[in-house]
């Protein structure tokens, strides 16, 4: 069925824990002899470059202007823990070519699940057909083009046997047991994945990578005085198996049993329009969903963007500055090269308070006349590339956290956020609160929950007015943004931050003031 | 049961070649689920193509079962050399993960009673449609949409699509089941220049199982345009208790909150705000709620659920009185009571006899709700919080659009403010829902 055209950032389950975890050795499995990123088509599938240039040729055999192939091995795993077991294992393979034909800003696209060169010819004339002139005619030499690392794996252990993601499970439902006798359900489960990509493009790259992804996650049902409430947590991103230690384990469980036992004690805010104090960390996603889809150029292209006529215009107080940026170290958004063959990079998109630019894919960057920014992103084969974020956040600013809440008189801090959603030509958001706090006269009172927080994007930026020196990165991996219908892995971060003026969608009136 | 056809012949015999070879590798029951899409997907802007997307897939899901050890895992892949490896990895994972005596495949008992009925899924005309067809609808959709914009009109983007689906199912212990289905689907999303920066967006689709039972062209582009304009001017206004229509075709955005705390999982894992309310009632008399498989042409209509259960009618909820939990095999083992099924098909709602329209004139003071934003439902508590557009209405006028603003409560409350249901069903869906009037919603703005 039809998704529903618009942006919606869903975040995943989270959370769980355990205690003086033995990692166990690791199984390894040799599905490779060569380093993963080199040769793996051609080892495994025979996809030489003379079959490339062949499927080229044939994709802008009525007059493209470019073209690329993008070929995708992606095996995935999901370990389930419930009610003390760790009972489900879920596997899925993907594997295919997606070609694309670009004429101007038009996009053919066909895609096959058999790398036979007949199916592969054939969806390569589906993408020809956007076109309708004479062939295009090309001398195809291939250069893999530079770029940094920013998620090294031992490519030994990029497989992460079933087998050795157990123990963690079971470590982490031990943990969120013991860490509070209010815990009366937990669920909790590893998922990874390895995504081996090859792409082509008739301007001349080939490059190949392989993609580590995964998290690890609880999320815990407590129970007090016949009341239930849960909380979830994860942790993960494109990171070694090293990484699920100790010391991740721990702090899932402790933030999800936490989480879950803070909300006995919370209430619901009054409804109306107040002062927001964003804390640091997983609140950049409100950046990501107010700001970050407006500015990615393919709304502003099309005119559909609340930011489409704001380029070199003032959109923030002096001290704002935006990054989106591919290059953090093993974040869920973190990409080598985006899925058009683009180095990834760090974009500025707001500096010191003035809209610097837009998020580049390769048609929105010619529409523009710029470089493309590394932005153009897809789920998987299936899908062409379009601008999409990666890891988005805010600088920090001058002012310590307690200031921030100060500033606020009365008002509410927002910890934990889900279920951002934007509308791209209003700028209107909303998001749901799932752990925050009253402020009373400067300072953090009763805990609150399930409340949405609503505004305008461009409006918020504006009403931004003071930060603080604590910017966090989301450290989650479960974090998928979405986008006509297409998920792919982000991160963001915020410093604490106050926003004059949110709406709050409690359940009680606000009392008037005069 | 549905007629099989010669794909699912052929899906048949792959089936077949599966389970004997999932059993002789050392599983002791095992699911085979065969499936095949074909489909077309057609976007124009500025009356161009802007995309064109065309593909078949195909994917085989296994699930196995190894003395209470259980693991699924799924491949486009169906070549039986390859299959072969992929049955003892599958095998592999099921014997590593800790024994649960409850995951077993379903008494074959529960498999009994099928219906015979033909459902009309699958259109046989597909197939049949030519690409300048397609192109076609798609131009009288922006045509439509262009026009009834008018100069307020930034940018329409127009789309077609269209789906031809094959599945198979086969269990090792005797349940077999098919479907063939096609989807035609058309509709418009338009931005429009209002005040300011300010873009409003808007769109409409409509869908049909039969290429002959799509809406007027003309409708669905001009319902796009409408739709949109009705946003211009969108503003939160002060917070006030007033009552709310929520528009049919967003009423399952907010109903979905409720009846998720129905299903079995969230009952077992203490996550549900109704797991101890079966029997009571929990919202007003207006609110029942019936899952009807067997709808001729319907999106949610089938004939078998995901356990292999027949499909069957069912009243979950009567006039606010809670008959029937979503259980599934497997949760209900370890509830300890008798299945029912753990997925809903079309839902409904019944209509009542008057229009919006008509309600609204009787209101005085009310918002309409055309969209949500954002926002979420806790299962657990019965607490949810969610962002509103809409347009607001004083005795029967319209006074103007609303946005940035929401809606808050919990469903156990929130269901007993609901006084009537309208007579326009949305059936473009699965949730054929009408229009429904709550009193007394506290509605937050300035």
């Amino acid at each position: 069925m039809k998704p529903i055209p618009r942006r919606k950032f869903i975040k995943g389950t989270s959370i769980a824990g355990s205690a003086l975890l033995l990692l166990p050795e690791l199984e390894i499995k040799r599905f490779i002899q060569s380093a993963p990123s080199t040769g793996y088509f051609l080892n495994e599938f025979g996809i030489d470059e003379s079959l490339c240039k062949k499927l080229l040729d044939k994709a802008l055999s009525k007059g493209g202007d470019f073209a690329d192939l993008y070929f995708e091995y992606t095996v995935s795993n999901t370990l389930g823990l419930e009610d003390g077991k760790v009972n489900q294992s879920y596997g899925n393979i993907l594997l295919g070519v997606g070609i694309r034909t670009v004429k101007e800003d038009q996009v053919g696209y066909g895609f096959t699940q058999d790398l036979s060169e007949e199916s592969m010819v054939s969806a390569a004339a589906t993408a020809a057909s956007i076109a309708d002139s004479a062939a295009t005619t090309n001398e195809y030499s291939f250069r893999r083009p530079e770029s940094g690392q920013y998620y090294p794996v031992d490519p030994e252990l990029i497989e992460i046997p079933v087998k050795s993601k157990l123990p963690i499970v079971q470590a982490i439902n031990e943990k969120c047991f013991a860490a509070s006798p209010t815990i009366v359900k937990v669920n909790a489960g590893f998922a990874n994945s390895v995504k081996r990509i090859m792409i082509v493009t008739s301007d001349g790259i080939l490059y190949e990578d392989a993609i580590p992804g995964g998290y690890l996650y609880a999320a815990v049902v407590a129970q007090k005085d016949g009341r239930y409430e849960q909380a979830s947590w994860n942790l993960g991103g494109k990171r070694n198996f090293s990484y699920y230690n100790d010391d991740t384990i721990n702090e899932i469980a402790e933030k999800a049993v936490t989480n879950a036992t803070t909300l006995f004690k919370a209430i619901q805010p009054p409804a109306g329009e107040m002062p927001v104090v964003l804390g640091p960390g997983i609140t950049g996603v409100l950046l990501h969903e107010a700001i970050g889809h407006g500015m990615e150029a393919d709304f502003n292209r099309k005119n559909i963007s609340v930011y489409s006529t704001l380029i070199g215009k003032k959109v923030a107080e002096p001290f704002i500055t935006i990054i989106d940026d591919a290059t953090n170290m093993n974040l869920a958004g973190s990409i080598n090269v985006d899925d058009e063959g683009t180095p990834g990079q760090s974009t500025v998109l707001v500096e010191n308070g003035i809209l610097k630019g837009y998020l580049h894919d390769k048609i929105s960057a010619k529409h523009y006349g710029v470089e493309p920014t590394g932005n153009g992103r897809r789920q998987d084969f299936m899908n062409y590339p379009m601008p999409r974020m990666r890891n988005t956040y805010m600088l920090g600013g001058d002012a310590q956290p307690d200031d921030v809440i100060k500033a606020a008189g009365n008002g509410i801090y927002v910890e934990d956020v889900s279920n951002g959603e934007v509308k791209i030509g209003e700028g209107d958001f909303a998001f749901y609160i799932s752990k925050g706090k009253m402020i009373e006269n400067g300072k953090l009172t009763a805990p609150i929950k399930d409340v949405n927080i609503m505004g305008n994007g461009p409006k918020m930026l504006t009403n931004i007015i003071l930060a603080a020196n604590d910017l966090e990165m989301y450290q989650g991996g479960a974090g998928q943004c979405g986008k006509s219908g297409q998920g792919v892995p982000v991160s963001f971060g915020l410093p604490t931050c106050l926003v004059k003026s949110l709406t709050v969608g409690g359940t009680q009136q606000k009392v008037k003031q005069s | 049961m549905n007629k099989i056809n010669k794909q699912q012949q052929n899906f048949n015999e792959l089936a077949d070649w599966v389970i004997d070879r999932t059993l002789k590798s050392g599983a002791n029951g095992c699911k085979v689920n065969l499936s095949k899409t074909r489909f077309v997907d057609i976007i124009y802007r500025e009356r161009r193509p802007d995309v064109i997307k065309e593909a078949t897939t195909q994917s085989l899901s296994l699930e196995v079962f190894v003395n209470n050890r259980y693991a699924s895992q799924s491949t486009p892949d169906l070549r039986k050399t390859t299959l072969e490896s992929f049955i003892n990895d599958v095998i592999d994972n099921a014997k590593i993960v800790e024994e649960d005596p409850f995951r077993t495949l379903p008494d074959p008992e529960y498999y009994k009673g099928q219906t015979n009925e033909n459902l009309l899924l699958n259109d046989p005309s597909y197939g049949q449609h030519t690409p300048e067809e397609r192109h076609d609808i798609v131009k009288k959709v922006e045509d439509a949409c262009l026009k009834n914009g008018g100069d307020k009109v930034i940018s329409v983007e127009a789309e077609e699509y269209d789906q031809h689906y094959e599945e198979y199912v086969k269990t090792s212990n005797g349940f077999e089941g098919s479907t063939e289905s096609t989807e035609f689907w058309a509709g418009a999303e338009m931005t429009a220049q209002d005040e300011g920066d300010r873009r409003p967006n808007g769109y409409n689709y409509m869908g049909s199982r039969y290429f002959g039972d799509l809406p007027s062209l003309n409708d669905i582009g001009r319902i796009a345009a409408e739709r949109t304009l009705d946003l211009m001017g969108g503003n939160k206004i002060p917070s006030e208790t007033l009552p709310v229509i929520i528009e049919s075709r967003n009423v399952a955005t907010i109903g979905n909150g409720f009846l998720n705390a129905l299903a079995g999982a969230n009952i077992q894992q203490k996550r549900s705000f109704l797991a101890d309310k079966r029997g009571q009632k929990v919202a007003s008399d207006v609110f029942t709620v019936i899952d009807d498989p067997f709808i001729p042409k319907a999106f949610g209509s089938k004939y078998y659920d995901g356990d292999g259960f027949p499909a069957r009618r069912r009243e979950l909820i009567t006039k606010g009185t809670i008959n029937e939990f979503l259980i599934g095999w497997y949760y209900s083992r370890k509830l300890e009571c008798e299945p029912t099924s753990s997925s809903v098909s079309n839902l409904i709602i019944p209509p009542g006899h008057r229009s919006v329209d008509e309600i609204i004139k009787e209101l005085g003071r009310c918002i309409l709700i055309t969209d949500f934003i954002g926002g979420n439902s806790n299962s657990t508590t019965g607490d949810f919080s969610i962002g509103i557009i809409g347009k607001l209405y004083d005795k029967g006028q319209f006074v103007q659009s609303v946005a940035e603003m929401n809606i808050a409560d919990n469903h156990l409350n929130f269901w007993n403010k609901l006084v009537e249901a309208a007579n326009d069903p949305w059936i473009y869906s699965s949730a054929r829902l009408p229009s429904l009037v709550f009193e007394d919603v506290i509605v937050a703005g300035v």
